[in-house]
Protein backbone atom coordinates (compact mmCIF):
# COMPACT_ATOMS: atom_id res chain seq x y z
CA UNK A 1 0.00 0.00 0.00
CA UNK A 2 3.15 2.04 0.92
CA UNK A 3 4.30 1.95 -2.54
CA UNK A 4 0.45 2.63 -4.31
CA UNK A 5 0.67 5.92 -2.26
CA UNK A 6 3.64 7.23 -3.38
CA UNK A 7 2.91 6.49 -6.71
CA UNK A 8 -0.50 7.34 -7.41
CA UNK A 9 0.01 10.77 -5.01
CA UNK A 10 3.57 11.58 -6.38
CA UNK A 11 4.22 9.88 -9.67
CA UNK A 12 1.46 11.27 -11.70
CA UNK A 13 0.24 14.32 -13.15
CA UNK A 14 -2.72 14.79 -10.84
CA UNK A 15 -0.44 13.62 -7.76
CA UNK A 16 -1.20 17.12 -5.84
CA UNK A 17 -4.88 17.66 -6.60
CA UNK A 18 -4.82 14.07 -5.37
CA UNK A 19 -3.18 14.61 -2.28
CA UNK A 20 -5.78 18.05 -1.54
CA UNK A 21 -8.62 15.84 -2.13
CA UNK A 22 -7.29 13.17 0.82
CA UNK A 23 -6.70 15.85 3.32
CA UNK A 24 -9.97 17.42 3.06
CA UNK A 25 -11.98 14.07 3.48
CA UNK A 26 -10.13 12.90 6.12
CA UNK A 27 -11.20 16.22 8.03
CA UNK A 28 -14.72 15.14 7.22
CA UNK A 29 -15.96 12.68 4.56
CA UNK A 30 -17.11 15.27 1.34
CA UNK A 31 -19.33 14.26 -2.03
CA UNK A 32 -17.98 14.97 -5.05
CA UNK A 33 -19.62 18.37 -5.19
CA UNK A 34 -18.87 19.62 -2.28
CA UNK A 35 -15.01 18.97 -3.04
CA UNK A 36 -14.83 20.60 -5.99
CA UNK A 37 -16.05 23.64 -4.09
CA UNK A 38 -14.11 23.97 -1.29
CA UNK A 39 -10.88 22.72 -3.65
CA UNK A 40 -11.91 24.73 -6.46
CA UNK A 41 -11.60 22.45 -9.06
CA UNK A 42 -13.66 21.82 -11.63
CA UNK A 43 -16.14 18.85 -10.56
CA UNK A 44 -15.63 16.31 -12.95
CA UNK A 45 -11.57 16.74 -12.18
CA UNK A 46 -12.59 15.56 -8.91
CA UNK A 47 -14.87 13.00 -10.22
CA UNK A 48 -11.83 11.41 -12.25
CA UNK A 49 -9.63 11.57 -9.10
CA UNK A 50 -11.90 9.91 -7.18
CA UNK A 51 -12.57 7.16 -9.62
CA UNK A 52 -8.42 6.87 -9.31
CA UNK A 53 -8.52 6.94 -5.84
CA UNK A 54 -11.13 4.43 -5.63
CA UNK A 55 -8.91 2.12 -8.50
CA UNK A 56 -6.05 1.77 -6.04
CA UNK A 57 -8.24 1.58 -2.64
CA UNK A 58 -7.04 4.37 -1.26
CA UNK A 59 -10.54 6.06 -0.60
CA UNK A 60 -13.82 4.27 -0.11
CA UNK A 61 -17.54 5.37 -0.92
CA UNK A 62 -20.29 5.09 1.76
CA UNK A 63 -23.86 6.14 0.58
CA UNK A 64 -26.13 5.81 -2.80
CA UNK A 65 -24.67 7.05 -5.95
CA UNK A 66 -26.04 10.48 -5.89
CA UNK A 67 -24.32 12.70 -3.35
CA UNK A 68 -22.41 9.71 -1.78
CA UNK A 69 -19.56 10.95 0.51
CA UNK A 70 -15.94 9.78 0.15
CA UNK A 71 -13.56 8.61 2.88
CA UNK A 72 -10.24 6.80 3.32
CA UNK A 73 -10.31 3.49 3.02
CA UNK A 74 -8.98 1.39 5.95
CA UNK A 75 -5.87 -0.09 4.06
CA UNK A 76 -5.23 4.12 3.52
CA UNK A 77 -5.86 4.98 7.50
CA UNK A 78 -3.75 1.80 8.45
CA UNK A 79 -0.65 3.70 6.30
CA UNK A 80 -1.77 7.28 7.41
CA UNK A 81 1.87 7.67 8.01
CA UNK A 82 3.20 7.65 4.40
CA UNK A 83 0.06 9.82 3.42
CA UNK A 84 1.25 12.77 6.21
CA UNK A 85 5.18 12.44 4.92
CA UNK A 86 3.52 12.96 1.46
CA UNK A 87 1.20 15.92 2.93
CA UNK A 88 4.35 17.92 4.52
CA UNK A 89 6.35 17.92 1.65
CA UNK A 90 3.64 20.31 -0.23
CA UNK A 91 3.34 22.72 2.44
CA UNK B 1 15.54 1.14 -47.46
CA UNK B 2 12.76 -0.79 -46.52
CA UNK B 3 9.89 0.09 -44.35
CA UNK B 4 11.61 -1.09 -40.76
CA UNK B 5 14.03 1.94 -40.99
CA UNK B 6 11.50 4.31 -41.06
CA UNK B 7 9.10 2.71 -38.56
CA UNK B 8 12.06 2.05 -36.47
CA UNK B 9 13.11 6.41 -36.73
CA UNK B 10 9.59 7.23 -35.71
CA UNK B 11 9.12 5.09 -33.05
CA UNK B 12 12.17 6.10 -31.76
CA UNK B 13 11.34 9.73 -32.39
CA UNK B 14 7.68 9.10 -30.58
CA UNK B 15 10.02 7.76 -27.70
CA UNK B 16 11.41 10.93 -27.58
CA UNK B 17 8.27 12.85 -27.15
CA UNK B 18 6.73 10.61 -24.59
CA UNK B 19 9.62 10.81 -22.75
CA UNK B 20 10.19 14.15 -22.71
CA UNK B 21 6.53 14.71 -21.79
CA UNK B 22 6.89 11.99 -19.23
CA UNK B 23 10.12 13.52 -17.49
CA UNK B 24 8.47 16.59 -17.09
CA UNK B 25 6.27 15.69 -15.01
CA UNK B 26 8.00 13.43 -12.73
CA UNK B 27 10.51 16.68 -12.71
CA UNK B 28 7.83 18.95 -11.39
CA UNK B 29 6.46 16.61 -9.16
CA UNK B 30 9.98 15.96 -7.70
CA UNK B 31 10.23 19.81 -7.18
CA UNK B 32 6.97 19.77 -5.32
CA UNK B 33 7.21 16.22 -3.51
CA UNK B 34 11.14 15.67 -3.09
CA UNK B 35 10.53 12.17 -2.79
CA UNK B 36 12.75 9.61 -3.97
CA UNK B 37 9.79 8.00 -6.11
CA UNK B 38 9.60 11.04 -8.23
CA UNK B 39 13.16 11.19 -8.56
CA UNK B 40 13.42 7.65 -9.17
CA UNK B 41 11.05 7.75 -12.28
CA UNK B 42 13.02 11.06 -13.07
CA UNK B 43 16.25 9.62 -13.31
CA UNK B 44 14.72 6.66 -15.81
CA UNK B 45 13.04 9.25 -17.56
CA UNK B 46 15.95 10.98 -18.64
CA UNK B 47 18.27 8.26 -19.04
CA UNK B 48 15.83 6.54 -21.58
CA UNK B 49 15.27 9.65 -23.40
CA UNK B 50 19.08 9.93 -23.72
CA UNK B 51 19.00 6.56 -25.28
CA UNK B 52 16.56 6.93 -27.45
CA UNK B 53 17.80 10.76 -28.79
CA UNK B 54 21.04 9.29 -29.16
CA UNK B 55 19.52 6.57 -31.89
CA UNK B 56 18.08 9.43 -33.56
CA UNK B 57 21.00 10.93 -33.79
CA UNK B 58 22.79 8.12 -35.30
CA UNK B 59 20.01 6.96 -37.33
CA UNK B 60 19.49 10.93 -38.82
CA UNK B 61 21.60 13.49 -37.67
CA UNK B 62 25.47 12.28 -37.83
CA UNK B 63 26.79 12.45 -41.61
CA UNK B 64 29.13 9.22 -40.65
CA UNK B 65 26.58 6.99 -39.18
CA UNK B 66 23.43 8.07 -40.28
CA UNK B 67 24.96 6.99 -43.94
CA UNK B 68 26.08 3.93 -42.73
CA UNK B 69 22.45 3.13 -41.11
CA UNK B 70 21.10 4.21 -44.22
CA UNK B 71 23.15 2.00 -46.69
CA UNK B 72 25.20 -0.61 -44.58
CA UNK B 73 22.79 -2.31 -42.48
CA UNK B 74 21.16 -5.31 -43.60
CA UNK B 75 16.95 -5.51 -43.78
CA UNK B 76 17.33 -8.24 -40.66
CA UNK B 77 19.17 -5.68 -38.11
CA UNK B 78 16.39 -3.03 -39.20
CA UNK B 79 13.66 -5.22 -38.51
CA UNK B 80 15.31 -6.46 -35.17
CA UNK B 81 15.87 -2.41 -33.76
CA UNK B 82 12.42 -1.78 -35.25
CA UNK B 83 10.95 -4.41 -32.65
CA UNK B 84 13.51 -2.56 -30.05
CA UNK B 85 12.03 0.72 -30.48
CA UNK B 86 7.78 -0.54 -31.16
CA UNK B 87 8.35 -2.52 -27.60
CA UNK B 88 9.43 0.29 -26.28
CA UNK B 89 6.84 2.48 -27.85
CA UNK B 90 4.33 0.61 -26.61
CA UNK B 91 5.70 0.14 -23.05
CA UNK B 92 5.78 4.24 -22.51
CA UNK B 93 2.41 4.43 -24.09
CA UNK B 94 1.24 2.42 -21.07
CA UNK B 95 3.44 4.41 -19.03
CA UNK B 96 1.75 7.38 -20.00
CA UNK B 97 -1.30 6.36 -19.71
CA UNK B 98 -1.11 5.76 -16.59
CA UNK B 99 0.84 8.87 -15.67
CA UNK B 100 -1.11 11.50 -16.98
CA UNK B 101 -4.08 10.21 -16.01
Amino acid sequence: MEAVLWYVLTGTRGGENRVRILRTIEEQPRNANQLAESLDLDYKTVRHHLDVLMDNDVVQRSGDDYGAVYLPSPRCRANWETVETIIERID
Amino acid sequence: MSIWVDVARASAALNVVVLFVLSAIWARNYLTFRSKHAIGLLVFGVFLLAENALALYMYIVDPTLSGWFATDVPVIAWRLMMLLHVFETVGLAFLAWITID
